[in-house]
């Protein structure tokens, strides 16, 4: 097992007596991407939401290490980047206070964040409840990049993206991946990356 | 439990009924025989305390732990048991009530407080019927029964004193003294530990009875 | 370390006042709920008629079952709205669950207090009482608000993940709440009437500290999964 990396086997989860999730299993290391595919209602947000301690699971196993050091679940919880389409961010407030905020809450310098979100031409003044479905999308990007973490779970990322947008979040990833990052993508269709290190088909 | 110890079980809460009515002696300043209700008033509203304590301490366990399924169902069945013995309580005591006060139910801090303490924990029933998944079920029924470790102390031993009651001394009062018959007290002690043993073993089987339905639906799915 | 678990918990609790001063959800549900309970009930009972101390006695109770309703129509917010419009995943991704509680207790417990300092004067000046004790009155209304406080955000974390978390939260509360509005109406009327309140305010400190330190050892079970 790489310095930085995340594996997983086993990983089962039901809703009441659905089983969603049947033993998925994968494993991605610093500089990789493992591409979780599937139709809807495969399990791929369960998941990555199972892979970022947001949902218990029944049974399996979760690892992750960063530069050589094992992550307990709170751990995992508040390091890892994530990026999911029913992710919100606060209503009232702005761009940059939502930025800022969460920047104080994860103990880092907003500045990082704040250019992130530059970079996406996001209007840092206008707030959350005044967004287009592709500008929270852009702001999901800068919120999941903020505190530069090494672990990237993305669930449908590119999702109401315009071409800017999507050029944005490709070279941001690529930035991630090659300075020794790792990410988790998933989408129901097949997602044109580069460096996909590992796939992972839930259909079966 | 094994047989010989069940029929010592038995045995144990027929002689405390035959020593509550025939070798106890009545408590002074009361009508008739009605004091003697106290052996089994008494030691049906300890174990409902017990059952509510023990309810916290399967949650507690629960949540320490690996998050065993068999703990969570352990608590669940501890409250229902609690809320049957306070019920019996509530009863026995509105019995006693009616021929002392003259009145069923008379807002005795005693009777209110004991019906908080139902309340809170018929609350934890309904809780755990909103909750839908198994995990979060679990986790947050647990974790409300653990806040009951705390405030159930309230319930039974601070809130009864705070007003004026007509209800009779506890039987360790206020002093710490205890200030009651040998003979009565006796009775009283071996049946609040009749009662308790019968607690867990009706605790037991319960518990592993809904393990067992929990196997056979999951068996027919 | 320390300094940033303060830094975390007042971020959590300035962000809510901020959304708090731009939409208003609470302040204003909280503040009409208390001012029409407090004139229908001083238009029933009016300062005519009872005597001074058995005015006392009703206000004391009076006031409580106000805070208590009010807090229950206006208080499960804190966390209830927190998972309706999705943002409790965020909360939990980035912050430690203590400093979540820390955050969300302060919040709470500020709001509470900006409701007693309306509602009390109010209720004083409306039935025309005397307080014999304004320090006890005081320590009545801090020790009873924060056990409010503390036991409010504890049960609303709780429902927050329940389906109807309103009447959910009703059913758990009122019996959790019940000790606290026991002792506080208690220290309330010693306050107003003048007599001994040393050993009910110290039951009343003694419940606040128990849920208080229960909630901070319970919250992360209950935040996360």
């Amino acid at each position: 097992m790489r310095a930085t990396s995340l594996s997983f086997s086993g990983v089962s989860r039901r809703f009441g007596r659905v089983a969603v999730l049947r033993g998925a299993a994968g494993e991605v290391a610093a500089g990789g991407l493992l591409a979780v595919r599937g139709p809807n209602g495969s399990g791929k947000s369960t998941l990555l939401r199972c892979l970022a301690g947001l949902l218990a699971i029944e049974r399996g196993e979760i690892r992750a290490r960063e530069e050589g050091r094992e992550l307990a679940t709170a751990d995992r919880r508040r390091r890892i980047g994530f990026l999911a389409p029913d992710l919100a961010l606060y209503e009232e407030l702005s761009v940059a206070e939502n930025v800022e905020l969460f920047a104080r809450l994860r103990g880092v310098a907003p500045e990082p964040g704040l250019a992130i979100a530059r970079r996406f031409a996001l209007p840092a003044g206008r707030p959350w409840g005044a967004l287009s479905s592709g500008m929270r999308q852009r702001l999901r990007w800068a919120w999941a990049l903020l505190h530069a973490p090494r672990l990237l779970l993305l669930d449908e990322p590119f999702q109401n993206l315009d071409a800017e947008g999507e050029a944005t979040a490709r070279a941001l990833l690529d930035e991630h991946l090659a300075s020794g990052g790792l990410a988790v993508a998933a989408s129901p269709v097949s997602l044109p990356l580069p460096r996909i290190t590992g796939e992972l088909d839930l259909a079966r | 439990m094994r047989k010989p110890l069940l029929l010592l079980l038995w045995l144990w809460m027929c002689g405390i009924i035959v020593a509550a009515y025939h070798w106890a002696p009545l408590a002074e300043g009361f009508k008739g025989d009605s004091s003697r209700i106290l052996f089994f008033h008494v030691p049906v509203a300890w174990v409902s305390f017990v059952a509510f304590m023990a309810a916290g301490v399967s949650s507690l366990r629960f949540l320490a732990g690996r998050r065993e399924a068999r703990h969570d169902r352990s608590a669940a069945v501890a409250v229902e048991l609690g809320l049957l013995f306070a019920l019996l309580a509530t009863l026995t005591g509105a019995i006693w009530a009616r021929i002392e006060w003259g009145a069923w139910w008379n807002w005795d801090p005693r009777q209110t407080s004991i019906v908080v303490a139902m309340l809170f924990y018929a609350a934890y029933l309904a809780l755990r019927s909103a909750i839908a998944d198994q995990e979060s079920r679990g986790r947050l029924s647990a974790a409300y029964a653990t806040l009951g470790l705390v405030v159930a102390p309230f319930f039974y031993f601070i809130l009864p004193r705070l007003a004026f009651t007509l209800h009779p001394e506890p039987v360790v009062n206020a002093s710490g003294e205890v200030d009651v018959d040998p003979r009565m007290l006796a009775v009283l002690l071996a049946s609040s530990a009749g009662f308790t043993v019968l607690y867990f073993w009706i605790h037991r089987l319960r518990a592993r009875l809904a393990g067992i339905e929990l196997r056979r639906d999951e068996g027919t799915e | 370390m320390s300094s940033t678990w303060l830094a975390e918990a007042f971020a959590v609790f300035g962000k809510d006042w901020r959304s708090e001063m731009r939409a208003r959800h609470s302040v204003a549900t909280l503040v009409l709920f208390a001012l029409t309970t407090l004139i229908i009930a001083s238009l029933a009972l009016g300062p005519i008629g009872a005597s001074p101390g058995e005015r006392s006695e009703v206000v004391a109770a009076l006031l409580w079952i106000l805070l208590l309703f009010a807090a229950a129509a206006g208080l499960p917010r804190a966390f209830v709205h927190e998972e309706e419009s999705r943002t409790a995943a965020a909360l939990r991704l980035a912050a430690r669950p203590s400093a979540v509680f820390a955050g969300k207790l302060l919040w709470v417990a500020s709001l509470l207090a900006a409701l007693e300092a309306i509602a009390t004067p109010l209720a004083v000046a409306l039935f025309d009482l005397e307080v014999a004790s304004p320090l006890g009155l005081l320590a009545a209304l801090a020790g009873g608000g924060l056990g409010l406080a503390a036991a409010t955000t504890v049960l609303a974390a709780i429902v927050a993940q329940g389906r109807g978390a309103t009447t959910l939260f009703a059913a758990l509360a009122f019996p959790l709440l019940v000790p606290l509005a026991v002792l506080a109406v208690a220290a309330t009327r010693s306050a107003l009437l003048g007599g001994e309140a040393g050993p009910v305010l110290l039951q009343l400190l003694l419940y606040d500290g128990s849920i208080v330190v229960a909630g901070f050892l319970l919250f992360p079970v209950i935040w996360n999964p």
